[in-house]
């Protein structure tokens, strides 16, 4: 095999840290809008489901611009976080996080929630009439039975992350080392004459990447089946 | 449009079911968009590809065209290699103006430009710009201290891997010798107007443009112009892209290449050669 030049290298290195923290950020979030859409009947849950969605159906460029909007240094929420916190996101790997974590949060928050309403309600009244409280219920019986629907999220959203582009260079834009991640670095070769071969090898790898975390996930999803004997 | 909706009014008027006249609206919705797809895909329009810093010069030059053709003139903008790129694949132009004559040479290279239509009619300056709310007074020089100006912030600059005026601004940097303090603080913007627009945002404090951007942005200011001798000189390349010299493109060509269009760029702030 051709081995990896270090822009290759800290491109992969980059995609994987992004995705890896975009899941690990919006996994808790994405279970409770999950939980709250499948029990919960509450005034303007039409509007939440919505709101969830829109990164789902909006063009990923309008998302980046809302993104920018809001949080770049002169953006609403932006400008108080770097004024008080001295925290500004732009320019960063951490708001590349955070654009991914929006664009695969509607696809974690449907596995989790089509999971958790495949739940047998029966189950947790029975363990809450032997006398567990309803946080050891959850934690005992609802979660493990909708483990491999969080998996099917987890990957979903992983999966997103790492073919995300169009939120990320358009919020965080294209720097190389920080935000430029595996498909930004491939459409940057495009647009380089002699960038063809270059861009074919980034094919290859993305290919590669798609293809081992689809193999670990299946591995992984297999274990919990095993486990939760479904 | 119009036989199709004389078509559908003379149709509702037969039908007097209700159920197939409710029907018959997104039929006819449905019919009108599929005929859409093959006509508008060999419309006889003229493509024009032009560098994203010529967006208004030119859109005023296809606007002003219209006075004296029915030809339909449409403009599509973008870093001059992603046009070039796109030509290199086939893709439907009649016409490309590049902001860098490597593109160009390419092209012809590759045999892509109609022989002899080439023109080498424009030039432009790079500029260093900065929010309006930045009252940096700054002078372009070896001696600069960009790092110190930048802060916690970056140099807004088109990507020097493609972008001409990235190109341009990084041979810049080269050569007064602070292109070291710089190489790992910059914001590289997809085409010229993206540079344009992270200043013009705040989101970079300081950024590299050509002059005749500046008008186009709102709230930024000319920090300094960069000696010209210290890129090379910034050229608009023309030429009509091989086999689209119709009756209908070289008739738009001439105009957009003749003395009329060349006093619309000149307004914009374009400077002929």
């Amino acid at each position: 095999m051709v081995p990896l030049s270090p822009d290759e290298l800290t491109a992969i290195e980059l995609s994987l840290r992004i995705a890896f923290w975009s899941v690990l950020i919006s996994t808790p979030f994405a279970l409770f809008f999950a939980w709250l859409l499948a029990r919960r009947n509450f005034v303007g849950k039409l509007l939440v489901d919505g709101i969830i969605h829109l990164p789902l159906v909006l063009p990923p460029v309008v998302v980046g611009y809302i993104l920018l909007v809001l949080l770049g240094r002169n953006g609403l929420i932006g400008a108080w976080l770097y004024e008080t916190l001295n925290v500004s996101v732009i320019f960063k790997w951490q708001g590349a996080v955070i654009a991914s974590a929006v664009m695969g949060f509607p696809l974690m928050v449907r596995a989790m929630r089509l999971s958790l309403e495949g739940v047998n309600q029966g189950l947790e009244k029975a363990a809450r009439t032997l006398g567990a409280g309803p946080i050891r219920v959850f934690l005992t019986v609802t979660l493990p039975l909708i483990s491999p629907g969080i998996l099917t999220g987890v990957v979903l959203g992983f999966a997103r992350s790492l073919g995300e582009f169009g939120a990320t260079i358009t919020f965080v834009s294209n720097i190389p080392g920080e935000t430029r991640t595996l498909p930004l670095a491939l459409y940057t070769f495009t647009q380089v004459p002699s960038g063809d071969s270059m861009a074919f090898r980034l094919t290859i790898i993305s290919v590669a990447l798609a293809f081992i975390s689809l193999f670990l996930s299946e591995l992984l999803a297999r274990r919990i089946r095993a486990k939760v004997g479904n | 449009m119009s036989t199709l909706y004389k078509i559908y009014q003379h149709a509702l008027k037969q039908i007097t079911l209700p159920k197939v006249r409710a029907f018959l609206l997104p039929a006819a919705l449905i019919g009108h968009l599929l005929l859409q797809f093959p006509a508008n895909a060999m419309a006889d329009d003229i493509h024009l590809l032009a560098a994203a810093s010529l967006t208004e010069a030119i859109t005023e030059a296809i606007e002003s065209y219209k006075s004296i053709s029915s030809d339909r003139v449409i403009g599509l903008f973008a870093s001059s290699s992603s046009l070039a790129k796109q030509i290199l694949n086939s893709s439907p132009a009649d016409i490309f103006i590049s902001a860098n004559l490597t593109w160009m040479d390419t092209l012809i290279r590759e045999n892509l430009i109609e022989t002899g239509t080439r023109k080498d009619i424009l030039g432009n300056r790079l500029v260093l710009i900065a929010p309006i709310s930045n009252t940096m007074d700054l002078s372009i020089s070896k001696n600069l201290d960009i790092t110190f100006a930048l802060g916690d912030s970056r140099l807004a600059i088109g990507d020097p891997n493609f972008v001409p005026a990235g190109q341009y601004a990084a041979s810049a940097l080269k050569q007064l010798g602070i292109w070291h303090q710089v190489v790992d603080r910059l914001a590289p913007g997809s085409d010229v107007r993206n540079t344009l627009t992270l200043v013009q945002r705040g989101e970079a404090v300081l950024g590299i443009v050509y002059e005749t951007d500046v008008p186009v942005g709102k709230n930024i200011r000319i920090v300094d112009y960069f000696p010209i001798d210290s890129y090379p000189p910034v050229i608009y390349s023309f030429g009509i892209v091989r086999g689209k010299n119709s009756p209908a493109v070289q008739s738009f060509y001439d105009y957009l290449t003749g003395v009329k269009a060349m006093e619309i760029f000149i307004t914009f702030g374009f400077i002929p050669r």
